[in-house]
């Protein structure tokens, strides 16, 4: 802190304005921010920084030291262990330069609120928070949370172990082990070690604290620190069960917890589409209706991760260019723990990098110019192929996160279709030429197919979502192209629903290239390929909204309409007859619309039918959600056989 | 109340020749096999022809012959494509059933009870071609104990390597007097009046397939009794009738679309099926005289996409509207 | 009750349309002799009226007694049978394992039969065939002279069955031949597969002919003590499109709306359809995307209720091929068929239908600047 100030001033000088890569970080920061938020090293609980450094760095660290990493993760491995807030301090005075092992992410967490990447207001609010709960005394204080949420590595537990260090609070914490859990309980299955489950050891954790509030007992001082309790990584939950049982248990514990609590919620990207981040947003509701306060951080801007790294290159005396710099931040996506992990990484091996990402680099920006589908094409099998190769080795890309780009700033893009202005056939560069009507300006854009797997989009989501909205984009006199983007998106829907069909012969040739794979990257390539393609008279570019599909209601709805009229099918009308759902719908119910219940008789029956589909209207809220639509569940179908 | 229930076997049952020789109209395939029960020396067997032209008749004649009513159930298996069993059953149903040793001790007299056993595979050409080579190493297997006859529609169904290991027999589709001659010995069995307008349509809507005109009459004789007219058989074999076929071809060569529409829409309310409707129309084309051969070509073009649409599952209006615009447009040389 | 079915024919003696194919179905009985039955024609043409009096007049008033059942059928899935039901896959396969799955269906049943719409199951439904099936050839009734008589058993909208459903009907139907007949019951009978349509006895019941249709209207209107114009029977009659059931329906509807009756009375239309007709006013008002956004809007009303997508198609270009020259109706019915084709193959009909509904609009707007400058 006071021993780097001139990184503080000199870092911010390099800052430019070009933070258009990280979507929503605030842009406009006030001046004292600006000299202030240098440094955004997070402190994370030994476990998970461990574990994550397991993965991405164990192959060229030595063994030894692999060894006692381990031995460290498996120390902190059992249940929650009190990490006071000191402790990563002590370590940091015993001389951080000579051992050049230790993981930058440690080295550099921030100790102070300067060194705090995070936005000034945030940290503000927590520290609001924090200041006000823990200094009342235990007496009046019940029941009080705090939620914080935020993608991961944007500085939430750094928060607020900063911020308890300068109140001089205790923050103990309740730590989830990593996800290798379970292969580990099946190595040590013989041996008698028993697995409970993640939710079951938490479970019993609140309990405790619930009851006792045990952490005070354990406090070092013994009598008047004060203790923040800090639950990060809540356990991972499967399924509808796992995930009600988690919220329950942390309801009860925002309703009754006699300290302080901070509750840290990861988000993931949204494009993921998962089960997982609507769980994540119930859990938060549901605490937030338990009386906890939110507080939500944004991803870090592409300034501020600059600026930290370039401070590490310093101190380090590492010559990494400077636009190296620039591209590990953006590629961040503002995660700053991730950011510096590949500033290490990239500072251990420059040599090897280099060429690598070289080549990387300048495919980026011949794309700006190159149009021609077949070198896409190669791009998108060249894609895949790295894509497996990460599965295979776990060996990440150089830097990057994986979901760079949101669905909606993807969509934006597609739909927005930016193109340059100048005919690339000018350039001659074209060997022949198209007609008119086929001729398209090169896209201002990665080629589509590296976007879509960028947000690690599905073709469906990402069809409706183009469905729902690309007709915003159009201009009003377009109607040719709305056919053209139409006739796409039914291809699209076609391609797709053939590898929905396809599942009968996909559980035999399982595999990377398996066809329902390539399915779905090829429809989701002629969905966003064929909008681009269509929309060859972009309105003038003004400001939409994004809506969601309206498509997903409507199909809900008319889900629950089908059953709904299954119901009355065999209770409203005489019994010997029996139709088809769309005589039903065609014929009958206009029907007996129109003659408005004319008969006692009918009248009461469909009293009845109204009073018993109230009912059910509850009952298949729940059902709908549980049971899955037809290609859903041929989905999870598909899923156990690959089990067997 | 509840009537009672005559088990009425079904005609083709009931009058399948028992005999190779009594195979109507395949002569030199007869001559083969006959020789072949006379050694009781017997190769694999692969038989392939148009559908109702004998060959299941014959393999089962076959067997029947070598072993006799009372060793046939040890000694055959007969397995078509509408059995569908669990996984493994048919696999090791085969195996099974290949695997027990023949018995030399128990033989039928009068029958030549050659020692192997027979595996009679019906729908051949419907096996994917994985599982055909699965079942080539199965053939290989067990060659010293069975057996297989094969039989199929389309021999270009059959994988080279399982065709080329067994003596193929084709069979030829069955001439009018042939089928004239079944037809009225089994009216005559049966009591049947069937006046010569009524056999010749018979033999027309069942195109060469012995096993359909049967059960079309057998149908026909259950629905109006013992006197069946040539409407009848055509009600009940659900062939549309030339008259309805003519005047959607003549309504689009009028070239008037709402002529047409309004035929189309005829034909569906008459609830006739539209994809026999589109071969029927196909054979009123191919040898129209009036039309040039680019016209034709244009047409089955659009034919052959609407026959595969209805199999996807396409509606059956906007096809045939679509079938007869494409053909009224062709028609008057308008594309 | 609706008059569709007070005035249904009980017994195939009273019917008043397809007197020919009755007295076939009653000579069929009365000779104890009965196939399984396969009734294909279109919608609202009595297939269903000849099916239950031909129920009654197996089994007497007996199978009017009908019960309604929603019942939870366990099905043993074997799962590779999922792939295909050809056995020849299963050389290909080496693994075997089944499970255990939960249908729901909602049966009619009395003593003698059991009825049921399999394609409500959705592609579940081979299963339930055969389970249930396989149920009823348990329970056999047992005549009073003691024999064991049968089941048959109605099954609804075959047409709608998945292929491997079919074939696998194919099979139950031979194996289950001497405990159970089968009624199949259908609009086209060209979705249903050769095999099984071999196997049973074709019926063709085709819609009434406006001229019946007047006949069943004035039948009605004697009972119900109506006096019906001549010129109102015959436009409810050419507006049904040949569907009796439907011609009643407006009829009934007709009654509502004003009576007594006079000759020029409007006949209105089902609601679904003046929405489309509004729809088709639309598109060719204006041709632009925010136009066909708004149609959008308006085709997600007719699916929410469950009005099936192809039937919207269908009514869609009717409505539009009547404000067209015939010049464009060509290549507009070529596109109604290429897009509900890809409709039936894709997932999400709206897809489809606006594809569609953009291509009309493309063609049409390029007509009006060629005609029109």
């Amino acid at each position: 802190m006071g021993k780097r100030p001139v990184v503080v001033i000199s870092s911010s000088d390099d800052e430019d304005g070009g933070c258009s890569v990280s979507a929503g970080c605030n842009s406009s920061r006030s001046k004292s921010e600006r000299s202030v938020g240098r440094k955004k090293c997070r402190r994370l609980k030994k476990a998970s920084v461990l574990n994550r450094q397991l993965c991405k760095q164990g192959h060229k660290e030595e063994e030894a030291n692999f060894d006692a990493l381990l031995k460290d993760f498996y120390e902190d491995f059992h249940g929650h262990s009190m990490a006071p807030g000191e402790r990563g301090r002590r370590q940091k005075l015993g001389s951080p330069w000579a051992d050049s092992r230790e993981l930058w992410v440690d080295k550099y967490r921030p100790r102070s609120l300067e060194e705090l990447a995070v936005h000034k207001k945030k940290i503000e609010e927590v520290k609001m928070w924090l200041e006000e709960w823990v200094r009342t005394s235990k007496e009046q204080f019940c029941g009080h949370v705090l939620v914080i949420t935020g993608q991961a590595g944007v500085g939430k537990s750094a928060t607020i172990n900063v911020i308890a260090s300068q109140l001089g609070a205790e923050v103990c914490e309740w730590k989830t082990p990593t996800p290798t859990l379970w292969q580990e309980y099946i190595h040590n299955a013989n041996s008698g070690t028993h697995y409970i489950s993640k939710l079951e050891e938490f479970e019993t954790f609140v309990e405790r604290v619930r009851k006792y509030s045990l952490l005070r007992s354990i406090s070092k001082d013994g009598s008047k620190q004060s203790v923040i309790l800090l639950i990060d990584d809540l356990p991972l939950t499967n399924g509808r069960v796992a995930h009600g049982r988690l919220t329950k248990c942390l309801h009860f514990l925002a309703q009754s917890t006699q300290i302080p609590t901070v509750i840290l919620v990861t988000e993931y990207g949204k494009a993921d589409c998962g089960d997982n981040t609507n769980y994540s947003e119930e859990l938060v509701l549901s605490l937030e209706r338990a009386g906890a306060s939110k507080v939500a951080f944004n991803p870090l801007t592409f300034n501020s991760v600059k600026k930290t790294l370039s401070r590490i290159c310093r101190e380090e005396q590492c010559n990494v260019p400077s636009e190296w710099i620039d591209h590990i931040a953006k590629a961040s996506g503002g995660d700053i723990r991730h950011a510096i992990t590949c500033l290490q990484y990239f500072c251990l091996r420059p040599d090897l990098m280099l060429p690598l990402n070289l080549s990387a680099l300048s495919i980026t920006q011949s794309r700006g110019k190159s149009e021609d589908l077949s070198e896409d094409l190669n791009e998108m099998s060249k894609l895949i192929v790295n894509k497996d190769e990460n599965l295979d080795y776990e060996f990440p890309l150089p830097f990057g996160r994986d979901e760079t780009l949101t669905l909606f700033h993807a969509l934006g893009k597609f739909l927005h279709n930016k193109r340059e202005t100048v005919d690339c056939s000018a350039l001659g560069r074209d060997l022949f030429t198209l007609k008119d009507r086929y001729k398209r300006f090169p896209l201002k854009m990665d080629s589509p197919e590296r976007v879509v797997l960028q947000m690690h989009g599905q073709a469906r989501p990402i069809a409706d979502f183009l469905h729902e909205n690309v007709l915003d984009f159009l201009s009003d006199e377009a109607i040719e192209d709305a056919w053209i983007v139409a006739s796409y998106l039914s291809d699209a829907d076609r391609l797709l629903s053939t590898s929905l069909h396809g599942q009968a012969w996909s559980p035999i040739v399982a595999g990377k290239h398996d066809p329902e794979n390539v399915t779905q990257l090829v429809s989701a390539s002629v969905a966003v390929r064929g909008v681009l393609f269509g929309n060859s008279h972009p309105s003038p570019s003004r400001w939409h909204a994004i809506r969601s599909p309206k498509l997903w209601q409507v199909e809900k709805l008319r889900r629950h309409n089908k059953k709904l009229m299954l119901l009355e099918k065999f209770e409203a009308y005489s019994i010997f007859s029996s139709y088809g759902m769309s005589v039903m719908a065609t014929e009958y119910k206009p029907t007996l619309k129109r003659l408005g219940f004319r008969s006692l008789e009918d009248l009461q029956v469909c009293r009845k039918m109204t009073e018993c589909s109230k009912m059910e209207v509850g009952v298949y809220d729940l059902l709908d959600q549980d049971e899955l639509e037809g290609g859903a569940s041929v989905e999870s179908e598909e899923d156990e056989i690959e089990d067997w | 109340m509840a009537p009672l229930l005559q088990s009425s076997q079904p005609w083709v049952e009931k009058y399948r020749p028992k005999q190779v020789k009594d195979v109507a109209h395949q002569e030199e395939v007869v001559r083969v096999l006959t020789n072949t029960l006379e050694t009781s020396n017997c190769p694999h067997m692969l038989f392939y022809g148009p559908p109702g032209t004998g060959k299941t008749t014959t393999a089962l004649a076959i067997a029947h012959q070598l072993f006799g009513p009372e060793l046939y159930k040890s000694r055959v298996l007969e397995l078509n494509a509408s059995d569908d069993r669990g996984i493994n059953v048919v696999r090791t149903k085969i195996k099974n059933f290949a695997a027990v040793a023949v018995g030399s001790s128990n033989r039928s007299v009068g029958y030549p009870c050659p020692p192997f056993k027979i595996i009679i595979l019906d729908e051949a050409d419907s096996m994917t071609e994985d599982a055909q080579n699965a079942l080539r190493r199965t053939m290989e297997t067990y060659s010293k104990v069975t057996r297989f006859f094969f039989i199929c529609n389309y021999i270009s169904r059959i994988i080279e390597p399982l065709a080329s290991r067994c003596a193929k027999f084709r069979f030829k589709p069955l001439s009018e007097d042939i089928m004239s001659s079944r037809i009225l010995h089994i009216c005559r069995e049966e009591g049947l009046n069937l006046d010569p307008e009524a056999l010749s349509t018979l033999s027309s809507i069942s195109q060469g397939d012995l096993r359909r005109a049967i059960t079309y009459l057998q149908g026909a004789a259950r629905l109006v009794g013992s006197s069946i007219f040539a409407k009848d058989l055509i009600n009940v074999s659900g062939v549309i009738p030339a008259a309805v076929v003519q005047a959607l071809f003549n309504a689009c060569k009028s070239g008037q679309f709402e002529l047409a529409n309004k035929e189309v829409n005829n034909i569906i309310a008459e609830g006739y099926p539209v994809s026999q409707m589109l071969s029927q129309l196909f054979d009123v084309i191919v040898v129209a005289e009036e039309i040039s051969d680019e016209q034709k070509a244009r047409i089955c073009k659009r034919l052959a996409e609407a026959d595969k649409c209805l199999v996807d599952g396409a509606d059956e209006y906007l096809q045939l509207l679509d079938v007869a615009s494409h053909t009224m447009q062709a028609l008057c040389n308008r594309i | 009750m609706l008059w569709v079915d007070k005035y249904r024919p009980k017994t195939l003696d009273k019917m008043i349309v397809h007197q020919e194919i009755a007295m076939n179905l009653k000579k069929l009985v009365s000779e104890h002799d009965c196939p399984h039955l396969l009734f294909y024609g279109p919608p609202g043409a009595g297939k269903k009226t000849l099916i239950m009096a031909l129920l009654k007049q197996m089994f007497g008033p007996g199978a009017e007694k009908v019960k309604i059942e929603n019942k939870i059928w366990k099905v043993d899935v074997s799962f590779c049978s999922h792939v295909s039901s050809f056995y020849w896959l299963i050389f290909q396969i080496g693994l075997a394992g089944t499970r255990t799955l939960d249908l729901e269906l909602t049966t009619l049943s009395s003593t003698h039969h059991v009825e049921l719409n399999p394609s409500d199951a959705g592609f579940q439904d081979r299963y339930i065939v055969q389970e249930i099936i396989k149920e009823m050839a348990k329970s056999r009734p047992i005549d009073t002279k003691g024999k064991k008589g049968f089941k048959v058993l109605v099954l609804n909208e075959v047409d709608k069955l998945s292929r491997e459903a079919q074939h696998s009907l194919r099979r139950t139907m031979e194996k289950y031949s001497a405990s159970c007949r089968l009624i199949l019951c259908c609009n086209s009978s060209s979705k249903v597969t050769e095999a099984v349509r071999s196997r049973c006895l074709n019926v063709r019941v085709n819609a009434p002919t406006e001229e019946q249709i007047i006949r069943v209207l004035e039948f009605i209107g004697k009972k119900e003590g109506l006096s019906l114009p001549t010129g109102l029977g015959s436009r409810i009659a050419a507006q049904s499109n040949r569907s009796l059931r439907r011609a009643i329906l407006s009829f009934e509807t007709c009654r509502v709306q004003q009576y007594p009756f006079t000759e020029n009375q409007a006949v209105p239309p089902m609601d679904w359809e003046q929405y489309v007709s509004e729809i088709a006013i639309d598109i060719v008002q204006e041709q632009s995307p925010k136009r066909l956004f708004l149609v959008r809007g308006k085709l997600y009303e007719l699916l929410v209720n469950c009005i099936p997508p192809e039937i919207v198609l269908k009514k869609l270009l009717s409505e539009l091929l009547k404000k067209l020259d015939s010049e464009l109706k060509h290549e507009v019915c070529h596109w109604a068929a290429y897009y509900e084709h890809r409709m039936r193959m894709g997932q999400k009909a709206i897809f489809h239908i606006e594809a569609f509904v953009a291509k009309f609009m493309s063609i049409y707007k390029q007509f009006l600047i060629e005609t029109f400058g």
